[in-house]
């Protein structure tokens, strides 16, 4: 006990207000030890479950929908919009989800657009849906406009395209739904497929049908291009190839 | 260097390290875009990421109580509280390294704003801690 005793004092050279402060030294430095294991603690198990693989997500591959789970990544989404808000020319593109050339554009020409115009911050494109061909075309409209009220509808947008069925053939199921919403990383789907119906969604379906007449838009996909200031104008396209986007887009960014 | 100096540089540090999470907070509550983000966008990925929050709370609003608490030690500067300080900062360039990781390993994106949070961090540390080493020696 003696020896105990011993071993608990301090040097008898060490100043009192020396093991004052190593004791405020060892308390200090253990509560920032604690501090941070309750905040990583914390911090990992509110995220575990959710979006522990974040950006639009690998949940995507095993929930065996196709599309490219990268594809968005670090792009800003409000509403229907993607891109930074700050970009100087807005593309408008006019759409339907069932439209097979559509889904050639989304899959195959909008991944360069969108490295050379959007993640730059150059150009924002703004979805607007038709809903021509058919109900699935209104059923997966109704739901793209419900992940907007998310910031989400862009994800939502490429999921359908990638995984496009015959047209009119039902393939908008509640199913293929449901794994869409779950795929997306920050989207809760229940929410998207519950507010899916909404009145208000009806009523910006019929604002998009008079933006398309206002615009000439006589098939999909047809495309606008707008500067601050500028009205917008169609963009007369040979081929949905990306070279055929860019003398439009880069006279747009010209002042 | 003096001590003045030294709790002039932590007050500085604190100040823009709460510029920046003020301004994190401010974009989380608005749901705006995080503006001037260097590396294309990945502000808006990280914020919107799930560990963006603790318990609902948005991070950035812990490193802001964070960075406020660590100017109040500053302002009252005792031996105490320098060391509460030091511990304070050096738990929060703890955290920021985990949640840099984080972007890097996981979300895949970084936050040029959570960077910079990050630099503050580190250097906030260094000066609280070297702080309270020199009040140690006298």
């Amino acid at each position: 006990m003696a020896s105990g005793k011993k071993r608990v004092q301090a040097p008898s050279g060490t100043p009192p207000g020396r093991r004052a402060s190593r004791r405020t030294l060892l308390l200090a430095g253990g509560g920032a030890a604690v501090v941070v294991v309750v905040l990583v603690a914390v911090s990992v198990l509110s995220s575990s479950g959710k979006d522990s693989q974040p950006p639009l997500v690998t949940t995507a591959e095993t929930s065996g929908l196709a599309g490219d789970p990268k594809l968005l990544d670090g792009i800003p989404q409000h509403g229907l919009v993607l891109g930074s808000p700050k970009a100087p020319v807005t593309m408008v593109e006019y759409a339907d989800l069932q439209c097979p050339y559509c889904a050639e554009f989304a899959t195959g020409t909008l991944p360069t657009l969108l490295d050379e115009y959007v993640r730059p911050g150059k150009v924002k494109i703004e979805f607007r849906g038709l809903a021509f061909v058919g109900d699935d075309s209104r059923k997966a409209l109704r739901v793209v406009l419900a992940a907007a009220e998310q910031n989400r509808a862009w994800n939502v947008i490429d999921l359908l395209f990638a995984n496009q069925g015959e047209e009119n053939k039902g393939w908008v199921t509640d199913d293929l739904l449901r794994r869409v919403g779950g795929a997306i990383a920050g989207l809760d789907g229940a929410k998207m497929l519950s507010n899916a119906d909404k009145p208000l969604h009806e009523e910006q379906m019929r604002e998009m049908d008079r933006e398309a007449q206002t615009d000439g838009v006589r098939g999909t996909p047809t495309f606008t291009v707008a500067r601050a200031g500028v009205p917008p104008g169609q963009i007369s396209l040979a081929s949905l190839d990306a070279a055929a986007f860019r003398p439009a887009l880069d006279a747009a960014l010209t002042p | 260097m003096s001590d003045r100096a030294l709790r002039l540089a932590v007050a500085a540090l604190a100040l823009a390290g709460a510029a920046i999470a003020g301004y994190l907070t401010w974009a989380w509550y608005g749901g705006d875009t995080v503006g001037l983000c260097l590396t294309g966008g990945g502000c808006e990925t990280v914020q919107r990421s799930s560990y963006a929050k603790l318990a609902g709370i948005p991070v950035s609003a812990l490193g802001l109580a964070a960075y406020a608490a660590i100017l109040g030690l500053t302002a009252l500067d005792g031996p105490q509280s320098r060391a509460v300080a030091a511990g304070l900062s050096v738990a929060g360039l703890a955290f920021s390294v985990y949640l840099l990781v984080l972007q890097l390993a996981v979300i895949d994106a970084i936050c040029s704003w959570c960077v910079g949070n990050d630099a503050v961090a580190l250097v906030l540390a260094g000066a609280t801690v070297l702080r309270f080493r020199l009040s140690d020696r006298f």
